[in-house]
Parts: structure tokens; C-alpha cells; sequence
């Protein structure tokens, strides 16, 4: 990163500190939620730009964040524990998805390409099911409240929530400059490889699926915390795994902006057309024709593109 | 014992209902590597049309049959055109994103177009299942519903048909050699993207008959495609990608499983049953239970 980009960078970081109190709430919410996006993307990117995984799972740890949270503060003795009680389930949230990454990795990265993506997909739908018919704790299909007292406002969520984007981009940014991100794009290349020369490929696959879920289950606490309120649709729609792919696909894999300047360009999209405009289209016929022509297209995403490369902007970023 | 009769027939005629559409898509899948997303999709179209044609506008059942085979013709031409032909050339990890990602997208926006449109323009209640009434027919004590029944000889005689095609026709050969050995393939001067759009289109047409054949015994609602994809998906990984004679089997298994679980454990644990065995299928033997098989 040259001075250039630094720059920008931390500019870009600071007006995003000081928007809060100037925004209305609609929009600071839009923000939140566009950070929480963000998240996600960068946590799937992960797997794709670094490891060559595509994981379509990404928001089954989103969804697991929010529901054991959520769970957690519906029980009496952890509501006792007062201001804590917020810390404490954030955490066993945190670590329960951590936890799940971590014996998911095992089974998971027995397999490649296809058979991986498509069982990372189940993840989700396995997690639906679970949550649908343990109605005892998950509330079913009616979900599952949070108590009021422990409500995070938009405010408070917003500054957290562009914390854990930061850490998750900066985590890639980590990746494209360390020994570590290139023992992973070293996996990527040659597996068998880097087995030979002593890195050993299930357990660095594991660190990244462990280390890309944890930011993801933090999104997925402030969310649930932020709404207050979670049901199987909500906090594990099967679009919290399928729109990361599109946005890191439309920004460009492996690029560390490119999971940023996709998520921005989708959730433009999405908030001038469907919440400004207020277009009578679905929106998810949108979604699907936009990540059709994507990936027919612009099958490298924008980062990679010739002639987006030859933007100033983004050659301070390139070098 | 009746009962358990018209169990195993319902689970035979849903699950040779999966193992056609798991047929298709093993088919598509071992020759050209492109893996049709939308797939499901376009059943529940077929189903959907099917609807749209012989109820509301009153045309009989066969000539709507007749009408749905030439529309599917149209879309599937167009999809090989438009998507398939399009990724064909790229490398192996770049072919397997874009399919996925360009088909879950085409099957993304259809299934959002039919809901849509659905209860926008024919009906507010998003479910759709055929009106014809079918004789139930008594065997002694045991009842059989006769739409099940019709289902199960659709099954066979597609089946049998692809088959004879597979083995019997100059294409249905070009189609074997072509997942065999794609390099071979090349060498003796068979056209690929020509042998892709038959396979494609004879997929898909196919799967949207199926689609029509479906909704006489089963309401289907806009959003059961993808859902149902990945129940193809399992059968294709049950048997064996390509395996296409243990795909029927892996279809009836999977039928049989589901129409048991509802049975016994309640219909809300139903989808669970095809989720679980798929997983369980990827992990511990991603090859399929009946090894890879060449027609």
C-alpha cells in the first residue's frame, strides 16, 4: 500500500466515523446493514480470492451468530447477569460459530469444487430445518425475541458493526501481504504442492473457515440484537449465503477492494431501486439476472477488468 | 401390509419423479461439466405452465403437453445459447464458478418471475396443482391413486426411452463418449457444442414434462425449485455422477425414505431427510454409493 492509498483509506474510514449523527435513521440503518454485508463478503472471500473454495455457507455462521445470542438472552440466568449478560452471549455466540466452523472443516474440506459448494449450501438449510422444528428453543417458525432491555440501537450497532468490517477487510488486506495469505493462495495453486513442502492442507483450510466465521457470527449478534427479533427467514435466509458470492464476484475475488466496491455497488443498486424508486420488480429477479451477467461477463469481477484497472483510483491501489 | 403398500407406491412414484430429474442432470453434468442450477426450476415451470394451459385456459391435457414441449424447446435452446455456450471454453475452476453462479442466478430470477407473476396476474394463492381428477383404483383392501400410478409409467417409459437413445443412437453414443473421454471425444471429430444443445434441450424438456406430470399427484409452489435441485443433486451424488442406471435406484431410495420419514416422524422432518443424506453421502463417500458408472 503506498501513501496514496493509505490515504484514501484513512479518510475514507474517518468520514465513515463522523456520518452517524448526520444521517436520519432510515439511513444510518442502511449503512448498518450494508456494513454487515460487507462482512460477510469479505469473510467468503476468504475461502474463494485466498483458498479457491467457493462456500456458499457463509450465512449459516451468520445465522448461528444470531440465534445462540438470541437463545442465550431469552435464559433466566443469564439474564440475571445484567449489562454482562449482552458480553457473555455475544461471546459463547462468537465461539459457538468458531466451534462449528471448526468441526464443519473436517468433513467440508474432504471435498473440492462442486461437492464443496454445494455441501457448504446445505449447511444453511440443515440449520433452517433445525431452527423450524426445535420449537422449544428456537421458537419454530413464530421466532424468537430479544428481551428489550437488551436492544443495541442503530447508533451503537453502526460503530461496531464498521469495526468488525474493518477487522474483516483488514484481515484480507493481512492475507494479501503474509506469510500466512500465501501459504493459502499457495494451497490454491497446488495442493499437493504445498503438502510436499510442509504446509499441511487441512489445517491452514481450517484457520480460514475458523477465522472467516467469527466476524460473520459477530455480524450476525448485532443484527439480532439491532432487530430485535429473529425467525428462521430472517436470520438464516438462504440469501445471507448467496449474496456475498455475488458482490465478491461482481468486485472481483481475491482483490482485497473488490468485496468492498461490490458490496457498495449492490447495496446502491439495491437502495436506489428497490427502497427509493420503489420498483414493483422483485427484488430477487434482479439479484439473479445481475449475477448471471456477472458471471458470464465479467467472469474476473470489476477489480481485475482492464479498463476499470486503468483508473488512477485504482492504480494507487494496485501497486 | 396395505398400508405399508401405498407407502412404498408413493415413495416409488415421488422417487421416480427425483430420478428423472436427477436423470437429466447426471446427463448434462458428466458430459458437458456445466452444472444446471436452475434445473428444479425449470420443473416447476413445466408444472406451472402445464397448470396455466390445460386449467385456465381449458385446452386438453394432451395438446397442452404438445404446447409445453415446444415452449421448453424455445427455453432450452436460448439457455444453451445464452448461458452454456458462453462457458463451455473456460478452464476447469472458472467453468465450475460460472455455472454455478450464472445458473443459480437464471433460477434466482425465474423462480422470483413465477411467484410473482403468479399471484400478480392468475392467482393470489401461489399454489398450483391439475385439476384432473384420476381414478383411484382398489386392489383388494390396498388403494392406489391412479395419478401416482400414471406418474409411475411416465417414469418408465422416459427412462426406457433414454436409454434406447443412449445406447441405440449415433448421439445418444456421441453422449457416452463424450463423458468417457473428452479428449477422445475430440480426436474422432464429433462436434461438442452441437452434442451439448441436444443433451441440454432433450434435459430440459424433459425435466419440464416431468414438471406437468408432478402436478398431478403433488401442488408444487413457485419456490420449491431450488429446493428440489438440490434433491436432484442428491440422487445424482447418490448414485454416482453419471452412474445413470443407479440413479433410478438412488431416486426410489430417496422417495421412499422421505415418504417414510412423513410417515413416521412427522412431514416437517421430511426435507431434513434428502439434506442429511447428501451430506452424509459428500463426506463419507463423495464417489456415490454405486461408484462411477459409465452408462
Amino acid at each position: 500500500m503506498n501513501r496514496r492509498a493509505a490515504t484514501l483509506t484513512v479518510v475514507t474510514i474517518g468520514v465513515l466515523a463522523v456520518l452517524p449523527p448526520l444521517l436520519s435513521s432510515t439511513w444510518l440503518l442502511v449503512m448498518f446493514l450494508s456494513f454487515l454485508w460487507l462482512i460477510l463478503t469479505a469473510n467468503y472471500d476468504v475461502l474463494d480470492g485466498f483458498l479457491g473454495h467457493i462456500n456458499l455457507g457463509q450465512g449459516a455462521f451468520f445465522g448461528l451468530g444470531a440465534y445462540v445470542t438470541t437463545m442465550m438472552l431469552n435464559v433466566a440466568a443469564v439474564q440475571a447477569l445484567g449489562g454482562l449478560a449482552l458480553v457473555v452471549s455475544a461471546l459463547v455466540a462468537v465461539v459457538s460459530a468458531a466451534l462449528f466452523a471448526a468441526v464443519m472443516a473436517v468433513p467440508l474440506f474432504r471435498l473440492k469444487g462442486l461437492y464443496f459448494a454445494i455441501a457448504t449450501l446445505i449447511l444453511i438449510f440443515l440449520l433452517q430445518v433445525f431452527a423450524l422444528n426445535l420449537g422449544d428453543l428456537t421458537g419454530g417458525s413464530y421466532g424468537l425475541y430479544v428481551p428489550p432491555r437488551f436492544f443495541v440501537s442503530t447508533f451503537v450497532a453502526y460503530y461496531v458493526a464498521l469495526a468488525v468490517a474493518i477487522v474483516s477487510v483488514g484481515f484480507n488486506f493481512y492475507l494479501s501481504r503474509s506469510t500466512l495469505g500465501l501459504a493459502f493462495r499457495c494451497l490454491k495453486e497446488d495442493e499437493e504442492g504445498a503438502d510436499s513442502i510442509g504446509l499441511h492442507p487441512l489445517r491452514y483450510k481450517t484457520i480460514g473457515l475458523v477465522l472467516a466465521s467469527v466476524p460473520s457470527a459477530a455480524g450476525g449478534v448485532l443484527f439480532a440484537l439491532n432487530a430485535g427479533f429473529i425467525d428462521p427467514t430472517i436470520a438464516l435466509g438462504v440469501e445471507r449465503s448467496l449474496l456475498p458470492p455475488l458482490m465478491a464476484l461482481l468486485g472481483g475475488t481475491g482483490t482485497v477492494l473488490g468485496p468492498v466496491f461490490g458490496t457498495a455497488i449492490i447495496r446502491i443498486i439495491e437502495t436506489v431501486f428497490f427502497h427509493y424508486l420503489r420498483l414493483p420488480v422483485p427484488s430477487m429477479l434482479f439479484f439473479g439476472l445481475t449475477l448471471m451477467a456477472v458471471a458470464l461477463l465479467i467472469p474476473a469481477g470489476l477489480m481485475r477488468s482492464p479498463r476499470v484497472r486503468r483508473l488512477s483510483l485504482f492504480r494507487a491501489f494496485s501497486s | 401390509m396395505a398400508r405399508a403398500l401405498e407407502l412404498v407406491i408413493g415413495g416409488l412414484s415421488l422417487g421416480g419423479i427425483y430420478a428423472l430429474l436427477a436423470f437429466a442432470m447426471s446427463l448434462t453434468i458428466s458430459t458437458t461439466r456445466v452444472l444446471n442450477v436452475a434445473h428444479g426450476v425449470f420443473f416447476v415451470w413445466g408444472g406451472a405452465t402445464f397448470v396455466i394451459l390445460s386449467q385456465r385456459l381449458r385446452l386438453h391435457p394432451v395438446l397442452a403437453i404438445v404446447i409445453l414441449t415446444g415452449l421448453f424447446f424455445v427455453l432450452a435452446l436460448a439457455f444453451e445459447r445464452g448461458i452454456v455456450r458462453t462457458l463451455l471454453g473456460r478452464s476447469h475452476q472458472m467453468l465450475l464458478v460460472g455455472s454455478i453462479m450464472a445458473t443459480f442466478g437464471l433460477g434466482l430470477s425465474m423462480e422470483s418471475a413465477l411467484g410473482y407473476g403468479w399471484v400478480t396476474f392468475v392467482d393470489p394463492y401461489p399454489v398450483f396443482s391439475s385439476p384432473l381428477a384420476m381414478f383411484p383404483i382398489r386392489l383388494g383392501d390396498v388403494a392406489l391413486s391412479g395419478s401416482r400410478l400414471v406418474i409411475l409409467a411416465f417414469v418408465v417409459v422416459t427412462v426406457m426411452s433414454f436409454h434406447l437413445f443412449l445406447q441405440k443412437t449415433f448421439l445418444g453414443k456421441g453422449a457416452r463418449a463424450m463423458a468417457q473421454n473428452f479428449d477422445g471425444f475430440l480426436v474422432i471429430g464429433l462436434n461438442p457444442y452441437r452434442l451439448s444443445m441436444i443433451l441440454f434441450t432433450l434435459a430440459i424438456m424433459a425435466t419440464a414434462i416431468s414438471g406437468a406430470f408432478y402436478v398431478l399427484a403433488v401442488p408444487l409452489n413457485p419456490y420449491e425449485g431450488l429446493p428440489l435441485t438440490l434433491k436432484s443433486f442428491t440422487v445424482v451424488i447418490l448414485a454416482g455422477v453419471g452412474n445413470l442406471p443407479a440413479t433410478l435406484v438412488a431416486g426410489a431410495l430417496l422417495g421412499v425414505a422421505e415418504v417414510a420419514t412423513s410417515q413416521f416422524l412427522g412431514t416437517v422432518w421430511a426435507p431434513a431427510v434428502s439434506l442429511a443424506v447428501l451430506f452424509l453421502v459428500l463426506v463419507v463417500k463423495p464417489t456415490g454409493l454405486f461408484g462411477k458408472g459409465v452408462y
